[in-house]
């Protein structure tokens, strides 16, 4: 084993020599094949082919930051250019106009994140948890139900206290229930929290008994948020709030 | 000999007319051929702002990346890096039109696809009532899924490429980057290398600009993991080439 210390000049020089040999050995062996014309036309082809191979590909060059058209912020001197640039203002305040000045919530379902923002401002930032992606089956030739959430723009379409959830059939499927005749057996009470706001499809914004999964995908594909968070939502959330879920 | 030199003089008025067309499209003037390429960009993302599907908008000049929806920035990354690439054959690179970053994008997938590993459940037969939880007691939770850093690893790079033969290469640096095998990490490695073989001689992918961003590995992993599918893109702040 060795400790680190280099090897005396002597044995240095062994080395040099074996190595010296083996190489001479390899051309040795490799001069007969070098004289057939075959071999060298498959080295020269072999050596264009790596050589094309090496010249192909992607050729990138760096984007420096701060790299803008520089024009941008130059005084229009022309007609065309002050004409371009009172364009320019009319395009900016229309993307600006995009954002909502209001209240409106961004739901981030892969890290079941939920956003309250007004205008530019985040107002509050809590875990949530979104559709779970689980696959249920009735059977082995029934129905089938993907607990997911949806991704778009929707708005609040409606504002409910004490929300009563009206099972839909999955509920009883999933948990081996018979779906009953009764609509009044569909009802039930306490199991969406306080607060519901309710944003289309049959989908919600709402409570859940399970808050210690809050931050993990869990739903059917509604919005489970905490009871303190699911509050200040539903006080801050008129009709007609954008909801943006990605 | 009227006839020639009418006709003669009809055939040099429509070529100054044919050369003159060009120069009235393009501004002389280079403030308002700059502000022209930038209202180009901007009547482009109002209309994807108008849209209903998602878009990425990438800032070449404030480095960043931001997810979009209807003009909303939903999540946004900051670029550690930025490269233009052009496929290049036997050294001879291709370079694109000028102005291809005002040309739509759209359709981005990812490459390596992600494949999600759902959980199916086969639905019990109606249970005894003697089974059941008494009235009152807290109910079982529902078993739980993978969250998204269980249910998708992350490859680096990855792409996403768009129908129009962009595409946006994400790299990632920092802690967390190497989350896969070894063994899957060289057959990615190869994988992508053939793959840019492929797409520099024009086979298979049809990529002619490629963007390579370089992200925190969270926020690449994150970016990968949450992306909508059939994304648009757009590139604003890139200086013409």
């Amino acid at each position: 084993m060795s400790d680190g210390t280099p090897p005396p000049a002597g044995e240095r020089a062994e080395g040099l020599a074996k190595l010296r040999a083996a190489l001479g050995a390899l051309v040795a062996r490799l001069r007969p094949a070098w004289s057939r014309p075959r071999v060298r036309v498959a080295s020269a082809v072999l050596f264009l082919v790596a050589l094309a191979l090496a010249g192909t590909g992607w050729d990138f060059e760096p984007v420096p930051p701060g790299d803008a058209a520089p024009a941008a912020a130059a005084p229009a001197a022309s007609r065309e250019a002050k004409r371009l640039a009172a364009e320019r203002e009319r395009l900016q305040a229309a993307l600006r106009r995009r954002v909502p000045r209001g209240p409106w919530i961004v739901i981030d379902q892969t890290h079941n994140r939920l956003r309250l923002m007004r205008g530019e401002e985040t107002v509050l930032e809590a875990p949530c948890s979104a559709g779970s992606g689980m696959v249920l089956k009735e059977g082995a030739h029934g129905r089938v139900w993907v607990f997911d959430t949806p991704r778009g723009r929707f708005e609040v379409l409606s504002k409910t206290e004490k929300p009563v959830w009206k099972k839909p059939d999955w509920a009883f499927v999933e948990e081996g229930e018979p779906i009953p005749k009764d609509p009044g057996d569909r009802l039930e009470y306490g199991s969406l929290g306080e607060y519901a706001l309710y944003f289309g499809n049959g989908y919600m914004i709402h409570g859940t008994l399970y808050e210690r999964l809050l931050g993990r995908p869990v739903s059917h594909g509604c919005i489970r948020l905490g009871r303190e968070p699911l509050r200040v939502v539903y006080r801050a959330a008129p009709l007609g709030t954008p909801v943006y879920i990605y | 000999m009227r006839a020639r030199l009418l006709s003669f003089a009809l055939v040099a008025g429509a070529a100054a007319v044919a050369t003159a067309a060009p120069q009235a499209e393009r501004p002389p003037d280079p403030a308002a051929r700059a502000l022209q390429r930038e209202v180009a960009q901007m009547r482009r993302e109002r209309e994807l702002s108008a849209g209903k599907g998602f878009y990425l908008r990438l800032d070449a000049a404030r480095q960043r990346l931001g997810l979009m929806l209807q003009g909303v920035t939903l999540d946004d990354y900051a670029a550690t890096g930025l490269e233009l690439g052009v496929p290049e054959v036997l050294f001879f690179d291709r370079r694109p039109r000028a102005d291809w970053d005002l040309e739509p994008t759209s359709k981005g997938r990812l490459e390596p696809e992600r494949q999600r590993d759902r959980v199916e459940i086969v639905a019990p037969t109606p249970a005894s009532v003697a089974a059941r939880p008494a009235e009152g007691a807290s109910p079982e939770p529902p078993p739980a899924a993978k969250s998204a850093e269980e249910a998708y690893s992350v490859p680096s790079p990855y792409r996403v490429v768009f129908g129009e033969g962009v595409s946006l290469e994400v790299r990632s640096r920092g802690e967390g980057r190497r989350n896969r095998t070894l063994l899957r990490r060289v057959v990615d490695a190869a994988g992508l290398r053939l793959a840019d073989l492929g797409s520099a001689l024009g086979l298979g992918s049809k990529d002619r600009i490629r963007l390579r961003v370089m992200l925190e590995a969270e926020d690449a992993a994150s970016l990968y993991r949450s992306l909508p599918p059939d994304v648009g893109l757009i590139v604003v702040g890139l200086k013409p080439r």
